[in-house]
Formats: structure tokens, C-alpha cells, sequence
């Protein structure tokens, strides 16, 4: 099965959350990146999922008998520029079963960065969530240990964002 | 743990006097929780990681790792330096794996511009070199793992054969540790004449030594002793925790990306029948113990060498670089691209709106997730068998922390 069998399976079952697909595409002939015609874009395809209705979808991809995605491989999030209004939340689940991934992408408004955390699904997004947590400001609501994990406690600011302001000193020293 | 005699009683007067005449002496033992603070500092860790561990007598009741003492922004930097300008940044999480490392970020970036061709012969390089190196790691893994646990002699003989290949890497790219010698494009410039005739002349002599590891350390009664039922990881839970590489394979699943989502030249290999995945089979003791997991590292170099002498065999004189631009600008789009790296599945996830910068650089470290299970495995274990399974995750800092 590729990419559109399991966007098709998605739809046949209504999985909770579904909004669509986004497939690469050529760049349309003429136009220069960075200017307002689409450039195209490569890379891979993925679904868009609806943030708040992440855990019953990623259950879906998890238990459906035709998809069986039983690990999360990676979870994250993209800031894609400082004045874009949504973070990127960027998921990649892997079949071990079915030799397959799926890559999922949902958007977050800045506005209000909660969504539900997907630890009860897969263990793997705890930690992962952790570090989405501290370096872009995201909270996982229901997350089990909300700690940082790989800054201090006291560290000010979101570190992945493209708005943040490097600090000039940590406890004393100088970071210029 | 204190022993005290109870209320005003000595020891003595608590002794009971057994049918035979001898007197048995009962201690009531008293246990506390007692928090164990391991590492950062500890040649165990591999690093500078902590456990934060909490111990009732000889048994460990809870533990917390704690990482971060060698974070150095990886990804922020991807944000801010040109594309070819990261490549160096990447020796530099998983040290002990560079050339890996290059050849899954390059074959990110590589995702995102379409049309572009590698030469053939790039991918024999990046091949041999990515396999070379993937034994240095596993010898890393198995020599240090043996220190841990008290086994001194197969570190010295790890590393004699791990020498050798740091100076065929020194020869082909001028650094022993961190290469940046696979880049986007191919490979940063052709291998000197002789060094393919060395690395099989390598290949052969490795063979035999890695009988005596096996000898030596892997079927050795007390190593076995040591590691069999310990730690164990059942599949279940090593899918739930996202574990991949040898840590999920030493819990008997079958799944390699090199076989099972192949990329460069391993699609061809499979046609050959050039190489097998190593799977534990828990013939020591439990499916997915520590025996299990060390097992796939060291079988899996054994394959290695097949994958080298797969390309040495069918090497050709040709090109090694694509044609890349000296400044890259890489058309709009994102990518995810996993690699089977020593350590499992290093995964590179970029996106690109067109510019010299990456808009996003995600690193995702096979290490980092392989340390999360300690959370759940260790507790339960007796304190002597924590560095049994520490050990067993062959944890790299660099890439657990970025």
C-alpha cells in the first residue's frame, strides 16, 4: 500500500480528525521561490490532522487492522517563520509490521498552544513531547511528567522559535 | 541498611537456639528508600548523563535519567548556518558513528532536490564507509560493554581492529573521529590509490578476529552469566518505547531499515542475498535480554563485512560527486529521512522554503529514545545489574542531547 491506500483507508474508516493530504508537487513553470507563485514542493507526502483530536486519530493508525503503525518514531514541531500564526507539529509513525511510514503534520495556532499528549498511545511521544514542550512553548495537556529534558529548569524562553531572543548571560555568564 | 538489635536486646539474647544446639543469629534487616545519584561523572554512563535512582536495599525502585549536560543546540544551529555549512555539526552527535550520521543528513537534504543523480561509485564509497564505520561503533559497544561489567581484555582487542579503521577513514578523508566526508552530492573527494585493496585486506584479517570476540566475550559462561535475563525488553514494550537497531531486534522483532525500507545500494544487495538481519532469539536465557541485545551487535558486524565485500567486488572507477552548486539553495519542501544507524533508526527531518538556511533542522537520535526506556527497566533491577543494562542501551551522549 502507498501513500493514497492509506489516505483512502483513513477516509473509508473516518478517522477522527482527518483533514487531508498534502502530496509534493512540481513547481509551476516560470515561478522563482520565495516570490508569491507556488514554487512546488518536494519531499514526502503526509496527512493533516486536526491538533486537538490527535490521540483518537494516532489510535486509529495504532489499531486499525490495515494500518497497524505500532511505532511512533518521531514527534516534533517546525516554527517555519517568526510572523507564520501556526507551529508545525510534526509526527512519523512506522510500521514494523507493514514496512511502511506515515507521516503526519497538524497546526498548531501560537495563539494557544495546548493539545492533548499522546503518551497514553505511545509510550515513545513522552519524551519526545518533553523536549517539543521546552523548546517551543507547546503543553501537552495530560502529559504525565511535564519536565525539561534537555535544558535546565530555569531556562527563559523557547529556544526553537524564530522569535527568540538569545540570552545575554545564564546565571552569571557571559553568553556574548 | 542497618542492623540493630531491637529494644535493649543484644544480639545474643535474640539468638534462637536451633534443635541441634546451634544458635541462629536473626537480623531484621531494616531497609530505606535511599536515592542514588549515578553520574553524571561515571565511565558506565558513556557520557555525562545522570540516573537518578531510587534503591530499596539491593533493589532499584524508581529511576529518572537526566539529560542535558551536552547539549549543544544542534538543531537551532541547522537554522542558521547554510546547508552544506551543517554537514560538520553532524560528526558530532553520534561520535562514534560520523560517517552515519553525514550520509543521513546528506540523504535528507538529497530528498529535497529532485532530479539530482549520484554517481554510482559515490554510493559504494558512502556504502563501505558507512558499514566500516558501523563496525568501529559495535566494537565501541561491545569492548566498553565488556569493561563495564568486568571483562577487561576484549576492550584492548576492540580497539586494536577499531585503529585499523579510524586510519583507512584517516587515509580517505584526513580525521580519525569526525569525518564530514560523506556530503550532499556523494562523497567529498575519491578514495587514494590502494585503499580499497586495504579495506578488503582489512575485511579478511577483521574475520578472523571477530571469532574471538565471540570466543572471548559473546559465549563466555560468565559474561553469560552476567547478561542472560537481564534487563529484559519484551517486544511490546520495545515498539511502545520506539526503540529500533539492535535493541529492537534483540527483542526478536525482524526489522532492519537496511532490508525492510532499503535505500542507496541495499535494494540491490537484497536481490544477492548479500547480507542477513540479525534477529535475538533469547537463546541464552529470556527473548530480549542484554545477552540478546550484545548478540546483534556483534553478529551484525559479521554482515558488515559481507555488505563491504559486496561493494568491493563491484566497485568501478567513475565519478564521486554530483553536481552540486558551491551555495545550495534547496527548493521548498520537507522530507523525513530515517537511516539505520549503528544505534537504530537516526532520523533527519528538514524542511526548506527555498532559501541558503533550512527553515527547520529536526534531528531524531536512535540513542535518545533508547535511553527513555530506563525509565521502565530499570526498576525492578538489583543495583549490580543496573550497569549490566545501562551498558546493553550503548547509550551515546553526543546524540542523546544534541
Amino acid at each position: 500500500m502507498n501513500f493514497d491506500g492509506i489516505h483512502d483507508r483513513l477516509r473509508v474508516i473516518q478517522a477522527p480528525g482527518l483533514l487531508g493530504a498534502d502530496l509534493p508537487r512540481a513547481a509551476i513553470p516560470g515561478a522563482k521561490h520565495g516570490e508569491s507563485k507556488d514554487a512546488g514542493r518536494g519531499g514526502d507526502a503526509f496527512v493533516l490532522v486536526d491538533p486537538q483530536k490527535i490521540v483518537p486519530f494516532l489510535h486509529v493508525c495504532r489499531d486499525e487492522d490495515r494500518l497497524r503503525f505500532d511505532v511512533l518514531v518521531d514527534l516534533s514541531a517546525t516554527d517555519p517563520k517568526a510572523e507564520d500564526p501556526n507551529l508545525w507539529i510534526n509526527i512519523n509513525l512506522l510500521s514494523v509490521e507493514r514496512r511502511q511510514r506515515l507521516a503526519i503534520k497538524a497546526l498548531l495556532p501560537k495563539a494557544d498552544l495546548k493539545m492533548p499528549s499522546s503518551t497514553a498511545i505511545y509510550r515513545a511521544a513522552q519524551w519526545h513531547e518533553r523536549e517539543c514542550a521546552e523548546m517551543f512553548g507547546i503543553t501537552f495537556v495530560g502529559h504525565p511528567d511535564p519536565r525539561h529534558v534537555l535544558l535546565p529548569d530555569d531556562w527563559v524562553g523557547y529556544p526553537l522559535r524564530k522569535d527568540y531572543v538569545f540570552p545575554k548571560e545564564y546565571h552569571g555568564i557571559s553568553c556574548e | 541498611m542497618s542492623a540493630e538489635p531491637q529494644g535493649s536486646m543484644t544480639l545474643e539474647e535474640q539468638a534462637r537456639v536451633l534443635p541441634t544446639g546451634e544458635r541462629e543469629f536473626f537480623l531484621d534487616v531494616h531497609t530505606t528508600d535511599l536515592e542514588v545519584n549515578f553520574g553524571p561523572q561515571h565511565p558506565a554512563t558513556h557520557g555525562v548523563m545522570r540516573i537518578l535512582m531510587r534503591a530499596d536495599g539491593e533493589v532499584i525502585t524508581g529511576a529518572q535519567p537526566h539529560l542535558g549536560y551536552l547539549h549543544r543546540c544542534a538543531e537551532k544551529i541547522g537554522e542558521n548556518v547554510e546547508w552544506l555549512q551543517y554537514l560538520p555539526y553532524t560528526d558530532r552527535y553520534d561520535y562514534l558513528a560520523a560517517m552515519n550520521n553525514n550520509l543521513g543528513y546528506s540523504m535528507a537534504v538529497e530528498a529535497l532536490m529532485p532530479g539530482l543523480e549520484l554517481p554510482r561509485r559515490a554510493h559504494m564509497i558512502r556504502t563501505i564507509c558507512a558499514e566500516l564505520n558501523r563496525i568501529g561503533s559495535h566494537l565501541i559497544a561491545f569492548g566498553t560493554y565488556g569493561l563495564d561489567i568486568g571483562a577487561f581484555t576484549p576492550f584492548f582487542y576492540a580497539f586494536r581492529e577499531r585503529e585499523w579503521m579510524m586510519a583507512l577513514f584517516e587515509k580517505i578523508c584526513g580525521a580519525r573521529l569526525t569525518y564530514s566526508y560523506i556530503r550532499i552530492g556523494g562523497v567529498f573527494n575519491d578514495a587514494p590509490p590502494g585503499w580499497l585493496e586495504e579495506v578488503g585486506r582489512f575485511c579478511d584479517v577483521f574475520e578472523e578476529k571477530w571469532k574471538e570476540y565471540v570466543d572471548l566475550l559473546v559465549m563466555n559462561q560468565i559474561f553469560v552469566k552476567r547478561t542472560a535475563d537481564v534487563g529484559v525488553i519484551p517486544k511490546e514494550m520495545a515498539l511502545d518505547f520506539g526503540l529500533t537497531g539492535p535493541m529492537l531486534r534483540g527483542s526478536g522483532v525482524d526489522f532492519d531499515l537496511r532490508r525492510d525500507m532499503p535505500y542507496s545500494l541495499y535494494g540491490e544487495m537484497l536481490k544477492d542475498n548479500a547480507f542477513d538481519v540479525i534477529v535475538g532469539k533469547g537463546e541464552k536465557g529470556t527473548l530480549g535480554d542484554c545477552w540478546d541485545r550484545t548478540y546483534c551487535r556483534v553478529y551484525e558486524m559479521m554482515e558488515s563485512i559481507k555488505i563491504v565485500r559486496w561493494c568491493l567486488e563491484r566497485i568501478e572507477p567513475g565519478p564521486v560527486l554530483g553536481d552540486i552548486p558551491k551555495v545550495l539553495r534547496i527548493p521548498p519542501g520537507e522530507a523525513y529521512v530515517g537511516i539505520e544507524n549503528p544505534r537504530g533508526e537516526l532520523g533527519h527531518y528538514v524542511a526548506s522554503d527555498g532559501g541558503k538556511v533550512a527553515t527547520r533542522v529536526r534531528v531524531r537520535g536512535p540513542s535518545f529514545t533508547n535511553v527513555s526506556v530506563l525509565e521502565d527497566l530499570l526498576p525492578g533491577a538489583l543495583i549490580a545489574d543496573a550497569i549490566a543494562i545501562i551498558g546493553s542501551t550503548d547509550v551515546v551522549i553526543g546524540e542523546t542531547d544534541r
